[in-house]
């Protein structure tokens, strides 16, 4: 008999065990009941005790399981409530902290003149330490806010006017990424040129003028923060209008113009440059004849991505 | 899941509110725990105690049972007894159960 005893102790105990302390006595006291009339109605119908006290304790179940029903206990992490606010926060975050934190680390391995192995190195796990940062102090916040019963962020009921605006092509998550995303490299390339070379066989050989560091450089990033400012609002207007389509086009020249310029005073370009990587006079010929097709493609890029956003500014307005 | 576990989870959903309804009308004479399981067995309303325990402990917080112990007996038992608002609330639960079942019939009279 004592040992069927202690069965049912440890399993009161255990189910005690998350009660709150104010109801523990009265919930001891009427499980330890109920599971007494329990063992003896099975010993009436003639089992032995000690299978009698088996069979209804495992009836019973998990003792904490048991007690969460009977004090409400939350047996999740995240319930509905709060999970879509949770992966909609959680997938915003991660894109927007995530390329930042590669982005920032591989700027400061290439400055400090570290090798691409190393760069690449740091800048993934950077980005992996991010997202488990991210991920897990979003979760705890709703963790606690699920534990508390705060209402969600956004409080109010859904209504249809929180349904997503239609985007036009051009406007969307995928675009804003990709023009950001081609900035970055952008700005990897120029840096890149100047601390390391883009030559493998001729390093801190620049392609770019190293009259143009530090202001045209800072001017030229100035220019490309703009842009990349200018590719979010369009992302969060959700579709290209007159005003930032105009935007657009003076930024494009704010980069065609002085660029074309510098073209033709010489001084974009290094004007070492093709005549250290390629022996004899043919040096000076090809310097010549990249300087001219850069001056189109510089021509040609401005004049194409204004006239893209002014069509589909166009193309929204009358629609 | 097998075919017959689906249907164990389906029934068991049918017959959630049920057991809440059985409850307060059986509790309308005071009863406690383990006797209240049997008599649930014995009306058809077959339910585990660890559903029944935790169901009696919120009913009696939302206000619709009211519980005491009786401790003239060799075992103190807790004793449970439906409230007034218990009364109504099982009126109006009845009340719908026979609609649902009105409405349930229907569907066979529209074949």
């Amino acid at each position: 008999m004592t040992t069927t005893e202690t069965l049912t102790d440890r399993y009161v105990e255990a189910a005690m065990r998350t009660v709150r302390e104010d109801q523990r006595s009265d919930l001891a006291a009427e499980l330890r009941g109920s599971i007494d009339d329990q063992i003896e109605a099975r010993i009436a119908e003639g089992d032995d005790p000690e299978s009698a006290e088996r069979a209804v304790l495992t009836d019973l179940g998990d003792p904490d399981l048991l007690a969460a029903g009977y004090t409400g206990r939350q047996l999740h992490l995240i319930g509905p409530r709060y999970y879509l606010d949770w992966w909609r926060l959680l997938k915003l975050l991660l894109w927007i902290v995530l390329p930042c934190a590669a982005f920032g680390v591989a700027l400061g391995q290439i400055l400090s003149g570290a090798t691409v192995g190393e760069t690449i190195g740091s800048a993934v796990v950077a980005v992996l330490t991010a997202a488990l940062h991210v991920a897990f102090w979003t979760t705890l916040v709703f963790v606690v806010l699920e534990r508390t019963g705060h209402e969600t962020m956004d409080t109010g009921p859904w209504t249809l006017d929180r349904l997503t605006e239609p985007r036009q092509r051009g406007a969307g998550l995928g675009d804003m990424i990709a023009s950001i995303a081609f900035l970055l490299i952008m700005a990897g390339v120029v840096l890149w040129d100047h601390f390391i070379g883009l030559v493998p066989t001729q390093p801190g050989l620049p392609f770019l003028d190293d009259g143009l560091w530090p202001w045209w450089i800072t001017g030229l990033f100035a220019v490309m923060a703009l842009e990349a400012v200018l590719a979010i609002a369009v992302y969060g207007v959700g579709r290209w209008t007159v005003p930032l389509a105009v935007a657009n086009g003076i930024l494009n020249l704010l980069i065609a113009v002085p660029a074309l310029w510098l073209l033709g005073t010489g001084r974009l370009l290094n004007p070492d440059f093709f005549p250290t990587i390629i022996e004899g006079a043919d040096g000076a010929t090809v310097q010549g004849i990249i300087a001219a097709i850069i001056g189109f493609v510089i021509v040609a890029v401005a004049i194409w991505d204004t006239t893209d956003a002014a069509l589909k500014a166009a193309r929204a307005r009358r629609a | 899941m097998s075919e017959t576990e689906i249907l164990e989870t389906h029934l068991q959903e049918l017959r959630r509110g049920t057991v809440v309804l059985a409850c307060l009308r059986l509790l309308e004479t005071p009863g406690y725990g383990y006797g209240l399981l049997e008599e649930l067995g014995d009306h058809g309303f077959p339910t585990d105690a660890n559903t029944l325990y935790p169901l009696l402990r919120r009913l009696e917080k939302q206000g619709y049972l009211t519980s005491e112990w009786n401790t003239d007996e060799a075992r103190p038992r807790k004793f449970y007894r439906t409230s007034d608002a218990g009364v109504r609330l099982a009126a109006a639960l009845t009340d719908d159960f026979r609609a649902i079942a009105t409405a349930i019939d229907g569907l066979d009279n529209d074949l």
